[in-house]
C-alpha cells in the first residue's frame, strides 16, 4: 500500500510540475514589429508630393517615384468595415492620399489614427481615375503594391491615436463642391447637415439584389448638390438600414475622373443631427 | 520474491504463457497446441483454478510453443511482445500519437493464432495502416467487458490510456466472425483490456525510452503485488512523456498517465474489482501543408501551425486531454461452467482543441494561407498561359519571402499581439485571438456478461450492455492574445448580410450583444445525448476438427441534441430539445472453421449488421440547430470472409479474402469555405462503401531461431455510390439538397496495398528483425465539397461521345518502401531482476516521400459567377508524409 501511496503522490507531483508548457509572456514591442523601421525622417508634405506629380496623376498616368521621398501621415480611414477594400487613405493636414495594398484586414496595423512613414522611393504614384494613390504598377497602371513590398517602405510611429494626431477633417459645405480644386483630391473632410436621397427608413445601405460589381451608389445630399457614395456588399454595414434625416458624415472625398465620390470607413462617421 | 503465494507463481506462469501465446506467430517453435479461447480462460480465471489443466488441450489449428523452451528465450519473447509490439489491438504508435493526423491507424484487433492480424497494426503503423481500410468506429475496445468506444463519434479514444501501456497490455482479442467471450465485435473486431489488479504480474517494473518522435523520452514504472493470501491484489502505474520540442517542428508533449487497481477475491465466487486511469495531456499538433509549401520549406515535415512570439516557438493548435475513468467490476462464478461478469464505467473526458480565430475582416493569419502562396500569382498550371512580367515579379516576391527566413514561412504571433495593441489604443475589439473547441463527455455503461459451459464443445456468452453518453460541445475564447475585449458575441460570417443589429447575426438572440471574456463560452453550445442498449448472444460449437460460433444482437439507440444557445440563423430550432431519434438496429453472424488435417484449414465466416447512424452524423449543423438530417436510417453492414491456412513442417501461411459492403452510409464534413465566406456543413446520406481484398501471411521458420515471414494486404475500398447532400453555411437558414458524386472516390488514409518481407532472429536472448515494408494507393480524402454537383456543373461530352463530370481526380501517394529493424536483449541480473533493452529503428533508408494521408481542398477553382481563381485549390491537396529515420529506445528493468 505503501507503494501505491508513493506511486501516487509521486504521479501528483509529476502532473503539478509539468502541467501547462504552453504559457507564454505578452509580448511588448519597444519597435514596432511591421514594417521598415529603419526609415528616417518626412521630407515631403503629402500635397507636395500631390503636386510634384501632379501632372502624372491628372492624366491617369503612373509613374515610378526614383526620389527619396518620405511623407508622413495620419491613417484617415481604412478597411475595418470592409465598404474600402485593399486601400486606406493618410493625412498629413496638407492633403491626404489613398495607398493601395494588395492585401486584406490592413486596418490591423494601419488602425485610423495610426501615424506612418511612407518611405516613397521605389513605390509608383499614378492617378486612377485622376485620383492620387501610392501603389505599385498594375498593367500599365497605377495599382496596388505588393503586399510583400509594403512593409519594406512603410514605418509606424507610436499608437493610434483616437484624435488623429490632430488632424482634423476639413469641414466643407456645398459651395466646395464648385469652387474646389478636384486635383487636390482625396481629402478627408466633414459635411454637415446633409441627407441620403434613397433612405426611405426601409432602404439598405448595399443589397446585393441592387448591386453591380459588389457595389450600390447612394446619392448625398448637400444642399442642392449631390455627392455620390459607392458601398460595398461587402461592408459589415451592407444590409443596415440608411439613416433617414440629417446627419454630419466624415470620410473622404474622392473623384473617379470628373465624378465626386466619397469614401466611408465606418458607420460610426455618421452622427445623426438629433444625436 | 517471498510473498508470492502459490497463486501469484502461477499467475506469473500463465501470464507468461499468454505472452508466448501472443508471440506465437513470431517463434512456431513446436507443436504442442492451445485453444486459443480456451488458453483466453485461463488468463481470465484469476484463482488460476484448473488453470493448468484447462490449458492443455491439444488443438493443431493453434500453434503453441512447446513449454521446454528455455526461460531466458520465454522472456526474451516477452519483452519483445510487451515493448512496442504489441500483438493485440493497437500499437505503441498509436497510444502515443493519439488520433492527431488525420484519425488514429485503426487496426483490425485479433485473436493470438492469426500471424497477419497481430502483426500488421504494429508492423504497418507508420503509414497509419487501417486493416481493410474499415474506420475505427468499425473496431470495438472494451474494459473488463464494458463498452469504452465513443458513442457520439463511434471510435474508441487512444487519448483515453496514453502512456498507460504496462497497465493495458493485458489484451484480449477477437475478429468480427471470432467468438468473443466479452462483448459483440463491429466488423473490425473487438478487444478487450482486462484490468484486474490480480492480473498483473507480481513486482516492480520501470522503463525509459528516448526517441525521436511525438515525445523524446517516456519515463514508465509499474508496480503490483500479484494475488496476496489475504485476496487483495493491488496495481498502479505511472508514467510521463515528454517532448520539448518533437521530431516535427513547434510541436511539444506533455503527458502524464496513471493507473490505479484494487481487487479483492472475496470468495470461490465472487471478486470485486475497481480500476481508474487518466492521462492528462497537452500536446501541439502538425498540420497538413501542400506540395508547394513543402517545396518552399524544403522539408515534407514543415508545420504551419507554430510561429515565433518573443522569439520563442508558438503552437496555434494545442490539444489538451484528460479522460478519467473509473471501471467496477463484479466477477461472479455462479458453478464452474458459468460465469458472470458485470461491470460499470464512468468517465468525464475534456477534451479542448485550440485554433486561432479572426475578427471582423481581419487577414487569415495561418502562414499558409493561399493568398500568400506563389502559385496565387499567376496560374503555374497552366501550360498555355504565358504570365505577365508584373505576374512574374509578383510570383518573385513571393518566393522570395517564403524563402528569405523561416519565420517568414510560420504564424506571426507579434504581429497579430501588436494589431491587439495598436486596437486597444482606440478601444477597438481583438483582431486575433485563440478559440478552444471544447468535445467534452461524460458516460457511463453499464455490461453484464454470461458465460456458459455445457461441456467441452458447446459454449454460450449471452450479454446485456447499456450505455449512456452526454456529449457537451462549445467553444471557449482562450487567448485574446494582449487584446482588452473581443466584443459581442456575434457570427462575423452573418454581419454583412444582415443588418449588424439584428438578431440574425447573434449566436445567442436570448443574450444578445452579450460581451465575450477570457474564458467565457460563445459561439456555439449544445449537448449530445446518446442511449444504448444492447443484447447480444453467441453460441460456440467445438469438435476436434470443426468449430462453429454463431452470434446475434438487437441494440436500442436514442440520440438528442440539446441546444444551450438560441442561434440567430436558427432562431426556433436551436435552443432546447431537437426531440429524439430512436433507432433499431441489430445483426447476426456466423463462422465455421473446419480443420481438414493438421496441415490444413479452411474457414469461413458472414455476418450483418444494421447499426444506427452516428449522432455526430446525425445533425444537420449541429453547432447551431437542431435538426435531424432528413432520411435518417441505419446503416446496414453486410460483411463476409474466407481463408485458408496451411501448415507444412516449418512453413505456416494464411490467405484470407474479404468482401464488406457498407449501405445507408451517413458522412458529414465541416470546413471554412472559402467561396461562402463561411464555415459550411455538409452532410451526405445514402453512401454505399465497398471493400474488399486479400489478405496473406506466410512465415517460414527456417530453423528454430531463424525465420522469414511475409505479409500483404491488397484490397479496394471505395465508395460505389453518389450521394444526397445537404448544405448549409453557419449564416444561412436554409438547407440546400445536393446531389454529390461520390461514387469512384476510395476511402483514404490507408494504404491499400501493403506489403511486407521481414526476417526474425533470436540467439541467447537477442531478439533481431528487420523488415522491408512496401506500400501505395495511400489516398487523400475526397472533399464532398468538390464532388457537389452544383460544383461539378453539368456532364461534358468528350470526344468518345460520353458523358464526364468534371470532378476531381483522387491524389493518392506513390508506392515506396519504408525499411525497419528492431534488435532486443535480455540481460538476467542477481535477485532475479532482468533488464531488458529494446532498440526500434524506423525508416532506415529514410524515404521522406512516403504520404500517409490528407486531404483535398474545399473549395472550388472558379468564383460563383464561373471566373476562374488564379490558384488552383484543386490541385493543392494538403498532404501528411510518414516520418523520416527515427529510432525509439527502451530500457525496462523489472526487480
Amino acid at each position: 500500500m505503501k507503494t501505491l501511496k508513493n506511486i501516487f503522490i509521486l504521479g501528483i507531483s509529476l502532473f503539478m510540475s509539468v502541467s501547462c508548457m504552453n504559457d507564454f509572456d505578452e509580448p511588448e514591442f519597444k519597435t514596432p514589429p511591421f514594417g521598415n523601421n529603419a526609415i528616417g525622417e518626412a521630407n515631403t508634405t503629402i500635397a507636395q508630393l500631390k503636386e510634384k506629380y501632379a501632372t502624372t496623376i491628372s492624366s491617369s498616368g503612373v509613374e515610378e517615384i526614383t526620389d527619396d521621398i518620405i511623407i508622413e501621415g495620419v491613417v484617415v480611414a481604412n478597411d475595418e468595415s470592409g465598404n474600402i477594400y485593399k486601400q486606406f487613405v493618410i493625412d498629413d493636414g496638407t492633403g491626404s492620399i489613398i495607398v493601395g495594398v494588395n492585401d486584406v484586414g490592413l486596418y490591423a496595423v494601419m488602425a485610423r489614427g495610426q501615424k506612418i512613414l511612407i518611405d516613397c522611393k521605389g513605390l509608383h504614384v499614378g492617378g486612377y481615375g485622376q485620383l492620387a494613390q501610392i501603389g505599385g504598377l498594375y498593367n500599365g497602371s497605377i495599382g496596388r503594391m505588393n503586399k510583400f513590398t509594403f512593409p519594406l517602405h512603410v514605418k509606424l510611429e507610436g499608437t493610434p491615436s483616437p484624435e488623429m494626431h490632430g488632424i482634423e477633417p476639413l469641414v466643407i459645405d456645398e459651395t466646395f463642391f464648385t469652387n474646389a480644386n478636384k486635383a487636390t483630391l482625396p481629402r478627408y473632410v466633414r459635411m454637415n447637415n446633409v441627407h441620403f436621397e434613397e433612405a426611405d427608413g426601409t432602404e439598405l445601405y448595399a443589397p446585393e439584389d441592387i448591386a453591380y460589381n459588389n457595389v450600390v451608389e447612394r446619392t448625398i445630399k448637400i444642399g442642392n448638390t449631390r455627392v455620390l457614395f459607392r458601398f460595398s456588399t461587402y461592408a459589415d454595414f451592407a444590409n443596415e438600414v440608411m439613416p433617414q434625416g440629417n446627419f454630419d458624415i466624415t470620410g473622404v472625398l474622392t473623384r473617379y475622373r470628373d465624378y465626386w465620390q466619397f469614401m466611408l470607413s465606418s458607420t460610426n462617421d455618421i452622427k445623426s443631427e438629433n444625436e | 520474491m517471498n510473498r508470492f503465494s502459490k497463486y501469484a507463481a502461477l499467475l506469473m506462469l500463465m501470464l507468461h504463457c499468454e505472452a508466448i501465446a501472443l508471440a506465437s506467430g513470431t517463434m512456431q517453435a513446436n507443436d504442442t497446441s492451445v485453444d486459443e479461447s480456451t488458453q483466453r480462460m485461463v488468463v481470465q480465471d484469476k484463482r488460476g483454478k484448473n488453470a493448468l489443466n484447462k490449458e492443455i488441450k491439444k488443438d493443431p489449428a493453434f500453434r503453441f510453443p512447446s513449454d521446454t523452451l528455455l526461460l531466458g528465450e520465454m522472456q526474451a519473447i516477452d519483452a519483445q511482445a510487451n515493448d512496442g509490439k504489441d500483438v493485440f489491438t493497437f500499437s505503441e504508435g498509436q497510444l502515443d500519437e493519439d488520433e492527431d493526423v488525420i484519425q488514429g491507424a485503426a487496426t483490425l484487433t485479433s485473436s493470438s493464432d492469426d500471424y497477419f492480424l497481430s502483426e500488421v497494426g504494429y508492423l504497418f503503423s507508420p503509414m497509419r495502416f487501417r486493416i481493410r481500410a474499415y474506420e475505427n468506429m468499425y473496431n470495438n475496445m472494451y474494459a473488463n467487458g464494458v463498452l469504452l468506444n465513443d458513442a457520439e463519434r463511434g471510435n474508441f479514444s487512444y487519448g483515453m490510456i496514453g502512456g498507460l501501456n504496462d497497465a493495458t497490455r493485458n489484451r484480449e482479442g477477437a475478429t468480427f466472425l471470432e467468438g468473443a467471450s466479452f462483448g459483440y465485435s463491429s466488423v473490425g473486431g473487438a478487444s478487450n483490456i482486462n484490468m484486474r489488479a490480480s492480473q498483473f504480474a507480481a513486482g516492480h517494473k520501470a522503463s525509459l525510452v528516448g526517441c525521436n518522435r511525438n515525445y523524446l523520452a517516456r519515463a514508465m514504472y509499474t508496480y503490483a503485488t500479484g494475488l496476496m493470501e489475504n485476496g487483495w491484489a493491488f496495481a498502479g502505474s505511472a508514467s510521463y512523456r515528454w517532448a520539448n520540442e518533437g521530431v516535427i517542428e513547434g510541436t511539444f508533449y506533455n503527458s502524464f498517465g496513471y493507473f490505479l487497481s484494487a481487487q479483492k477475491i472475496i470468495n470461490d465466487r465472487h471478486s470485486i474489482s475497481i480500476a481508474t486511469w487518466g492521462s492528462p495531456t497537452e500536446r501541439a499538433q502538425q498540420g497538413a501543408a501542400t506540395e508547394e509549401t513543402y517545396w518552399l520549406a524544403n522539408s515534407h515535415y514543415y508545420n504551419p501551425n507554430w510561429g515565433y512570439q518573443n522569439g520563442e516557438k508558438r503552437n496555434a493548435r494545442v490539444v489538451t486531454s484528460f479522460e478519467p475513468t473509473v471501471l467496477l467490476t463484479w466477477d461472479w462464478e455462479i458453478t464452474r461452467e458459468t460465469k458472470l461478469t458485470t461491470s460499470l464505467a464512468g468517465k468525464y473526458s475534456q477534451y479542448g482543441t485550440t485554433a486561432l480565430g479572426w475578427n471582423g475582416n481581419a487577414a487569415d493569419p495561418r502562414p499558409n494561407y493561399y493568398q500568400n502562396l506563389p502559385s496565387a500569382a499567376y496560374d503555374v498550371w497552366s501550360l498555355d498561359y504565358t504570365p505577365t512580367e508584373d505576374e512574374v515579379a509578383d510570383w518573385y516576391r513571393r518566393y522570395d519571402y517564403w524563402k528569405a527566413s523561416k519565420a517568414n514561412r510560420q504564424i506571426n504571433w507579434d504581429y497579430m499581439y501588436y494589431a491587439n495593441q495598436q486596437a486597444n489604443e482606440t478601444g477597438g475589439n481583438a483582431l486575433y485571438y485563440v478559440e478552444k473547441r471544447n468535445n467534452d463527455q461524460m458516460m457511463l455503461n453499464l455490461s453484464s456478461v454470461l458465460n456458459h459451459e455445457f461441456n467441452n464443445s458447446n459454449k454460450i456468452t449471452i450479454g446485456l450492455n447499456l450505455g449512456t453518453t452526454k456529449g457537451m460541445h462549445y467553444k471557449t475564447l482562450d487567448d485574446l492574445l494582449g487584446s482588452d475585449s473581443y466584443g459581442a458575441d456575434i457570427d462575423k460570417f452573418s454581419v454583412g448580410d444582415f443588418a449588424p443589429n439584428s438578431d440574425y447575426v447573434q449566436n445567442d438572440v436570448d443574450h444578445p450583444g452579450r460581451i465575450v471574456k477570457e474564458g467565457d463560452t460563445f459561439g456555439y453550445d449544445y449537448d449530445i445525448y446518446v442511449n444504448t442498449a444492447r443484447l447480444f448472444g453467441q453460441y460456440l460449437h467445438s469438435e476436434s476438427n470443426f468449430q462453429f460460433v454463431a452470434g446475434a444482437h438487437i441494440d436500442g439507440t436514442t440520440m438528442e441534441r440539446y441546444g444551450n444557445m438560441r442561434n440567430g440563423r436558427a432562431i426556433n430550432n436551436s435552443k432546447g430539445s431537437s426531440g429524439t431519434a430512436k433507432f433499431l438496429g441489430g445483426g447476426a453472424r456466423a463462422g465455421l472453421q473446419w480443420n481438414i488435417n493438421g496441415n490444413n484449414t479452411f474457414a469461413m465466416g458472414f455476418g450483418i449488421e444494421e447499426r444506427a447512424p452516428l449522432a455526430y452524423n446525425s445533425f444537420v449543423a449541429p453547432r447551431m440547430r437542431n435538426d435531424f438530417i432528413y432520411g435518417l436510417e441505419n446503416e446496414r453492414v453486410w460483411s463476409q470472409e474466407i481463408s485458408y491456412k496451411l501448415s507444412y513442417g516449418p512453413v505456416t501461411a494464411k490467405v484470407t479474402g474479404y468482401y464488406t459492403q457498407f449501405d445507408n452510409v451517413v458522412e458529414q464534413s465541416a470546413f471554412y469555405n472559402d467561396m461562402l465566406s463561411n464555415f459550411t456543413y455538409l452532410s451526405m446520406t445514402g453512401l454505399q462503401k465497398k471493400h474488399y481484398g486479400i489478405e496473406a501471411a506466410i512465415v517460414y521458420n527456417i530453423t528454430s531461431a531463424l525465420s522469414v515471414n511475409f505479409l500483404g494486404s491488397i484490397g479496394e475500398a471505395e465508395y460505389t455510390k453518389d450521394a444526397t447532400g445537404f448544405l448549409i453555411s453557419e449564416n444561412e437558414e436554409v438547407v440546400q439538397n445536393d446531389k454529390v458524386y461520390m461514387k469512384g472516390a476510395h476511402i483514404d488514409g490507408t494504404p491499400l496495398t501493403a506489403m511486407s518481407l521481414g526476417v526474425d532472429y533470436n540467439i541467447n536472448g537477442w531478439y533481431l528483425s528487420a523488415n522491408a515494408n512496401y506500400y501505395d494507393r495511400v489516398y487523400i480524402g475526397a472533399s464532398s465539397y468538390a464532388r457537389l454537383s452544383s460544383v461539378v456543373g453539368e456532364p461534358v461530352i468528350d470526344v468518345n461521345g460520353n458523358e464526364v463530370l468534371n470532378k476531381p481526380n483522387q491524389f493518392h501517394g506513390d508506392g515506396g518502401f519504408l525499411v525497419d529493424a528492431s534488435i532486443g536483449k535480455s540481460i538476467y541480473l542477481r535477485g532475479g531482476k532482468r533488464l531488458n533493452i529494446n532498440l526500434m529503428l524506423q525508416n532506415i533508408l529514410n524515404n521522406e516521400d512516403m504520404i500517409t494521408g490528407g486531404y483535398e481542398q474545399n473549395r472550388d477553382d472558379s468564383y460563383s459567377d464561373g471566373e476562374a481563381r488564379t490558384y488552383k485549390f484543386s490541385k493543392n491537396p494538403y498532404l501528411y508524409y510518414a516520418n523520416a529515420f527515427n529510432f525509439y529506445l527502451n530500457i525496462g528493468l523489472r526487480f
